[in-house]
C-alpha cells in the first residue's frame, strides 16, 4: 500500500474543521489489504481492498453534535461532509453529555508498521497457504485464511489535536478436517514474518488425527483446560457485557459495585493495553485520548473500567483513551483485552488433571443473562477427553452454559504462554490457556 | 441513473481484465447513503449520515477466483485494480483443485428499484428526532424503568452491475427501520423488552411510510411496563413442554436451522473454518424429513416489501420464489452461480450478494420465509393443556453444522389449561434442528403471518452483514427442553 501521509490528511482536515461550527472532529482512514481463503484444500476466495474513510463530528451551541462521513478525501467530498454534519447539528437538540474535544496530547511511542507485510503480494500470501497444504496428508482437508492490511489513521481537532499512525497486521487461521473430526490454530499479529503458517497447520492437523471416531460424551460440569481460543471467547463477553464505563454506570455491569471485591480466582488478572509489544492496538484512542494501560482484574480483584470522554465526565474521572469512533453509542470499550500468563505449560495442566476435558475453541457463542455473566456456546474443531493427567479420545462437541466470572473464579492453573485469537463476528483478545473447575455443558451434539 | 463516469469505470475495468487474460468478468459499482439515529432517556446520542462508494472487480482466470476493490475512483486507480485481480486469481490458480464453471444466465440489462411511497432521507431530521423522542418519554413515563432506547436506520442502496457476458443492471434498494427497546436494571438481571422487534427494531424495503406504520409512541408503555414485570416474574420451569412462538421468536429458529445450512457454499465446505458448514448434504434433497407435514419453506427474493428484497443478485440472476422445504421434506439449497453445477444444477437461485463495493458477494439469504398454516395463535393456545408462549429473540446460539441450537427469548408466558397465565422471565428453549422442526403440529394462518426484517446476518471473511427477512406465523412444537440452566 502507498501511505497517503499525515500530509494529504492535514489537507481534508483543514476544510473539515471549517468555519460554521463550534468545534471539529475528524477521523480519516485509509486501509489496504489482501484475504487469501482456503477450503476443501484449494484457494477458493481471494481478495483485496483499498478504502478511505472519514467523519466529521460538528458541535455547534456548544453541545449540539452531528456527525456525517464519506469515502472520499477531494476537496468536494469532505465540504460534502462537513456540509451534512454541521446540517445534522443544526437540527439535534442539545446533550448536556458532550464532553468536549480531546485536547492536544502526547502519544505512546510505538512502532506498528511493517513494510514487509504491508508490501505483501497475492502471490506471498498464495505461498503461505501452499505451506500449511504441505502439513496436510491426503486424507485431511485444510480450510482458513492468510489476510495481510496495512493501515493509516488520522485524528484532527479544532482544539489543535493532531494523532497519525501507520500500523500493519497479519493473521492466519487453519482448521484440519478429516473424516470425523477437526482441528483448528490460529495466529494473530503485526508482521506476516511473526506467523509461522507450518506450525499452525500442524498444530490443526495433530488435533484432527488425535481427534479421530469421537466418543459421545455425557453433558454435565466437568474439569476443563480452555485453550487459549476458548479463554479468549470468555474474555471478548466480559469486555462487552462490563469492562467498559457506559455499562458500569448503567448498572449493567458485573463490575457495578464491586470495585475492590475479590470476583475472580486469584490466578486472573486482566488488562488492556493497547501499545503492550505483541499488542495490536494504536497509542491513542478514537477521541484522541492517548491510549492506556488499564489494570481490570488484579489478582481476582475487580480494579475498574475503561473509559471515554463522555463516560468519564459523568463519573467524574478521565478518559483511560477508550473511545470508540462519535457518534458512539456503547460507551467505551477494551479492544486490546489481555490475560496475564501463569506458571504452567499447557502439557502440566493436562497432566495435572485425572478426569475432564480440553477445548480447543468455542463457537457462535452468545450472552444468556448479561449482568450474571451467564454464556452458551459449543465447543468445535478439538474437544478431547483427558483420563490420568493424558488426552484420552476425542469426544463429541458440547454445548456449555456457564457463568463466565464465575469460572474465572474456578480456576486451577494459567497457562505460560498467550496467544492472540479472534471471536466469530467481532474483535480478539490475547489470553493464555486455563484450567477450571465444575465448568458446565448442557447438552451434546452429534458430531 | 448512475452517471456515464461511473458506467466508463466499470467498462474499463471489463477490458482490462479480459485483455489481461479473464475468461469472466464483473465490476460492480456501490454507493450507499445511510442515516442513524439514536435516542436514550430522552437524549439524543446520537445522529449520523455517511456515505460510501467504491468500485469491485471480480475475475475467473483459468477457472480460479480474484477480486480487487476501490474506494479510489479514478481511471488510472480503476485499471490497476482490473489487473491486480487478475494477478491474484493467477495467484489462486496453482493451488486449486477443480475449475470453477459457472451456471449459465441471461444477460440482461434493465434498471429495478425498492418502490417506496416516502423517501425517508427526504423527511426532516426534526421529525424523526421528534418521533423517537416521544417514544423515549412514553418508556420513561413508566416508574421503575431505568433505560428508554429510541432508534432509526435509513439505508439507501444503488449499484451498477456490469459483467463481460453483457449485463448492465442498475438497483436502488431503500431499506428502513426503527424500534424501541426497554431496560429495566435490577440488582441482579437486566430484563429488556423491544418493539416490534429486538435488534434496533423492524426493518423493511420500504420508505418512511414503515416509520409511520410501526405506532413505536403508542407500544412504549406497554413494554416498559413488561420490562418492569419481569423482575417479579417467576423464571422459566426446566423441563420438556410444549412450547409456541411468536413470529418475532420464529423468524430466528427459520434463519439459524433452515436458512443457514441451506446455504450451499456452507454445505461444500467453503465456510468451513468460520462460521461453519451444515448437516445436509447434496444428496438429500427430495429425500431428508426436514420437519413434519406442517413446514414449508420458501425463498422468496420477491416478496414486497420485505428486507430481502432486489431484483437481481448481484451476480445478474433475476430474484425468485421457489420451495426449499416442501410439507417437511427438504427439496432445494439457496445457490450461486458458482455453486449450483457442483451438485449438478443448471441455474443458479439468485441469492449472491457482497455488504460493499470491496467484498465478494456470497450466498446470503434473502427472505427465508415459513409458509403459513391453517390455525391462529387462539387455537394453538386453546387446544394447549400445559405449555410456554415465549417473544422476542434476546439469545441464540448453534453449532458449526446447524444441528444443536438454543434461543432466550425477553418475555414468556405459561400455558394452562388453554388459557395464558403468569408472566415468564428468563425463557429459553433448545433442541436438535431435524428433531424440532419435527416436532411443529400447527402454525397460524395468512392473517397472522408476519415478515420481519433482520439487518444483523455476519457471514465470510472479510466480515460481511446481510440484511434478511423471514416471514412466519406463530407455531406450535411438542416437547421441547425449556430453562436450560448454566
Amino acid at each position: 500500500m502507498t501511505l497517503l501521509g499525515e500530509d494529504r490528511f492535514e489537507e481534508a482536515a483543514r476544510i473539515a474543521l471549517g468555519d460554521g461550527v463550534d468545534a471539529a472532529l475528524v477521523l480519516a482512514f485509509h486501509s489496504a489489504g489482501g484475504l487469501t481463503r482456503f477450503a476443501s484444500s484449494q484457494i477458493h476466495q481471494n481478495t483485496w481492498r483499498e478504502s478511505v474513510a472519514i467523519s466529521v463530528m460538528a458541535v455547534v451551541d456548544g453541545n449540539r453534535v452531528g456527525v456525517a462521513s464519506g469515502s472520499s478525501l477531494e476537496p468536494d467530498a469532505v465540504r460534502a461532509t462537513l456540509d451534512a454534519a454541521k446540517a445534522i447539528a443544526a437540527v439535534t437538540p442539545a446533550n448536556s453529555d458532550f464532553p468536549g474535544l480531546a485536547e492536544p496530547a502526547s502519544y505512546p511511542a510505538a512502532n506498528l508498521w511493517d513494510d514487509a507485510t504491508a508490501e505483501t503480494t497475492p502471490a506471498e500470501r498464495a505461498d503461505g497457504v501452499a505451506r500449511a497444504f504441505e502439513e496436510f496428508p491426503s486424507s485431511i482437508d485444510a480450510a482458513g485464511y492468510i489476510e495481510t492490511t496495512a493501515n493509516e489513521v488520522f485524528i484532527a481537532g479544532s482544539t489543535g489535536l493532531r494523532a497519525y499512525a501507520t500500523s500493519t497486521q497479519a493473521g492466519c487461521s487453519v482448521m484440519a478436517i478429516a473424516q470425523n473430526s477437526s482441528g483448528f490454530a490460529e495466529s494473530v499479529e503485526r508482521k506476516l514474518a511473526s506467523l509461522d503458517v507450518p506450525a499452525l497447520a500442524e498444530r490443526a492437523v495433530k488435533k484432527a488425527e488425535l481427534g479421530r471416531d469421537p466418543a459421545d460424551v455425557e453433558p454435565g460440569a466437568y474439569t476443563v483446560i480452555l485453550e487459549p481460543a476458548a479463554t479468549s471467547t470468555l474474555l471478548q463477553f466480559l469486555a462487552f457485557l462490563g469492562f467498559g464505563g457506559k455499562a458500569f454506570l448503567e448498572g449493567r455491569s458485573f463490575m457495578t459495585g464491586k470495585i475492590g471485591e475479590k470476583i475472580m480466582d486469584d490466578k486472573i488478572t486482566i488488562l488492556d493495553d493497547p501499545v503492550a509489544p505483541d499488542a495490536l492496538g494504536l497509542p491513542f484512542d478514537f477521541e484522541g485520548t492517548p491510549s492506556s494501560r488499564v489494570v481490570l482484574i488484579d489478582k481476582g480483584v475487580a480494579k475498574d473500567v475503561v473509559w471515554d470522554r463522555t463516560t468519564a465526565k459523568k463519573a467524574g474521572r478521565e478518559s483511560t483513551g477508550h473511545g470508540l469512533p462519535p457518534p458512539n453509542t456503547m460507551g467505551p470499550l477494551p479492544l486490546n483485552l489481555r490475560m496475564e500468563p501463569g506458571d504452567q505449560s499447557l502439557e502440566q495442566l493436562v497432566a495435572s488433571t485425572d478426569r475432564g476435558l480440553l477445548v480447543t475453541r468455542f463457537h457462535y457463542s452468545n450472552v444468556v443473562s448479561e449482568k450474571e455473566t451467564v454464556l452458551t456456546g459449543m465447543t468445535r474443531d478439538g474437544t478431547f477427553a483427558i483420563e490420568d493427567g493424558k488426552l484420552a479420545r476425542g469426544v463429541k462437541n458440547l454445548r456449555f452454559m456457564q457463568n463466565a466470572v464465575e469460572a474465572l473464579h474456578h480456576v486451577e492453573g494459567v497457562g505460560d504462554t498467550t496467544e492472540t485469537s479472534t471471536e466469530l463476528f467481532f474483535g480478539g483478545s490475547r489470553a493464555p490457556a486455563i484450567k477450571v473447575r465444575d465448568f458446565k455443558f448442557s447438552s451434546a451434539t452429534t458430531h | 441513473m448512475v452517471d456515464d463516469e461511473v458506467r466508463a469505470l466499470t467498462e474499463r475495468a471489463l477490458d482490462v481484465a479480459r485483455a489481461a487474460g479473464a475468461s469472466y468478468a464483473d465490476a460492480r459499482y456501490l454507493a450507499e447513503d445511510s442515516e442513524s439515529i439514536d435516542v436514550e432517556n430522552g437524549r439524543v446520542e446520537g445522529v449520523s449520515r455517511g456515505s460510501d462508494a467504491g468500485i469491485g472487480v471480480r475475475v475467473l482466470v483459468d477457472g480460479a477466483w480474484g477480486f480487487a476493490g476501490t474506494a479510489l475512483m479514478d481511471a488510472k486507480e480503476i485499471e490497476r485494480v482490473a489487473g491486480l485481480a487478475v494477478e491474484i486469481a493467477r495467484s489462486s490458480r496453482p493451488l486449486l483443485r477443480a475449475p470453477v464453471v459457472l451456471a449459465d444466465e441471461q444477460p440482461v440489462g434493465t434498471f429495478w428499484e425498492t418502490p417506496i411511497e416516502e423517501d425517508p432521507f427526504a423527511v426532516s431530521l426534526d421529525e424523526k428526532i421528534d418521533l423517537l423522542l416521544k417514544a423515549s418519554a412514553e418508556l420513561q413515563s413508566v416508574q421503575g424503568l431505568t433505560i428508554a432506547q429510541s432508534s432509526m436506520d435509513f439505508w439507501r442502496r444503488h449499484s451498477f452491475l456490469a459483467t463481460s457476458e453483457g449485463a448492465r443492471i442498475e438497483q436502488v434498494i431503500t431499506q428502513s427501520g426503527a424500534g424501541i427497546v426497554a431496560l429495566a436494571v435490577g440488582d441482579r438481571e437486566v430484563q429488556q423488552r423491544s418493539f416490534p422487534n429486538s435488534f434496533r427494531g423492524h426493518f423493511a424495503c420500504k420508505g418512511y411510510e414503515h416509520i409511520r406504520s410501526l405506532d413505536l409512541a403508542e407500544n412504549a408503555a406497554r413494554i416498559a411496563e413488561e420490562a418492569v414485570a419481569l423482575h417479579k416474574a417467576p423464571e422459566c420451569p426446566s423441563g420438556r413442554t410444549t412450547i409456541i412462538l411468536d413470529p418475532n421468536q420464529l423468524c430466528l429458529q427459520v434463519h439459524e436451522s433452515v436458512g443457514h445450512p441451506l446455504e450451499l457454499d456452507r454445505v461444500l465446505g467453503m465456510e468451513a473454518a468460520y462460521a461453519g458448514t451444515s448437516f445436509v448434504k447434496p444428496d438429500d434433497r427430495g429425500s431428508l424429513r426436514y420437519g413434519s407435514d406442517q413446514i414449508t419453506i420458501t425463498c422468496d427474493s420477491t416478496l414486497p416489501g420485505a428486507l430481502g428484497s432486489y431484483g437481481y443478485d448481484d451476480e445478474g440472476v433475476p430474484s425468485r420464489r421457489e420451495v426449499l422445504i416442501e410439507n417437511g421434506v427438504f427439496q432445494r439449497f439457496l445457490s450461486s452461480r458458482e455453486t449450483a453445477p457442483v451438485i449438478d444444477e443448471t441455474r443458479s437461485n439468485g441469492t449472491m450478494r457482497a455488504d460493499g463495493w470491496g467484498v465478494i458477494p456470497l450466498i446470503r439469504m434473502p427472505n427465508i420465509n415459513l409458509e403459513p398454516g391453517t390455525s391462529s395463535l387462539d387455537e394453538m393456545i386453546g387446544t394447549t393443556d400445559d405449555g410456554i408462549f415465549m417473544s422476542t429473540n434476546i439469545s441464540w446460539s448453534i453449532d458449526d453444522k446447524r444441528t444443536n441450537f438454543q434461543f432466550g427469548t425477553e418475555i414468556a408466558w405459561e400455558i394452562k389449561k388453554g388459557k395464558l397465565g403468569r408472566m415468564l422471565r428468563n425463557p429459553n428453549y433448545a433442541g436438535k434442528t431435524v428433531e424440532f422442526w419435527s416436532s411443529c403440529d400447527a402454525l397460524g394462518g395468512k392473517d397472522e403471518w408476519k415478515v420481519y426484517g433482520t439487518p444483523n446476518c455476519g457471514k465470510g471473511q472479510p466480515a460481511q452483514v446481510a440484511r434478511v427477512a423471514h416471514g412466519t406465523s406463530p407455531g406450535r412444537f411438542r416437547d421441547v427442553q425449556v430453562g436450560v440452566r448454566g
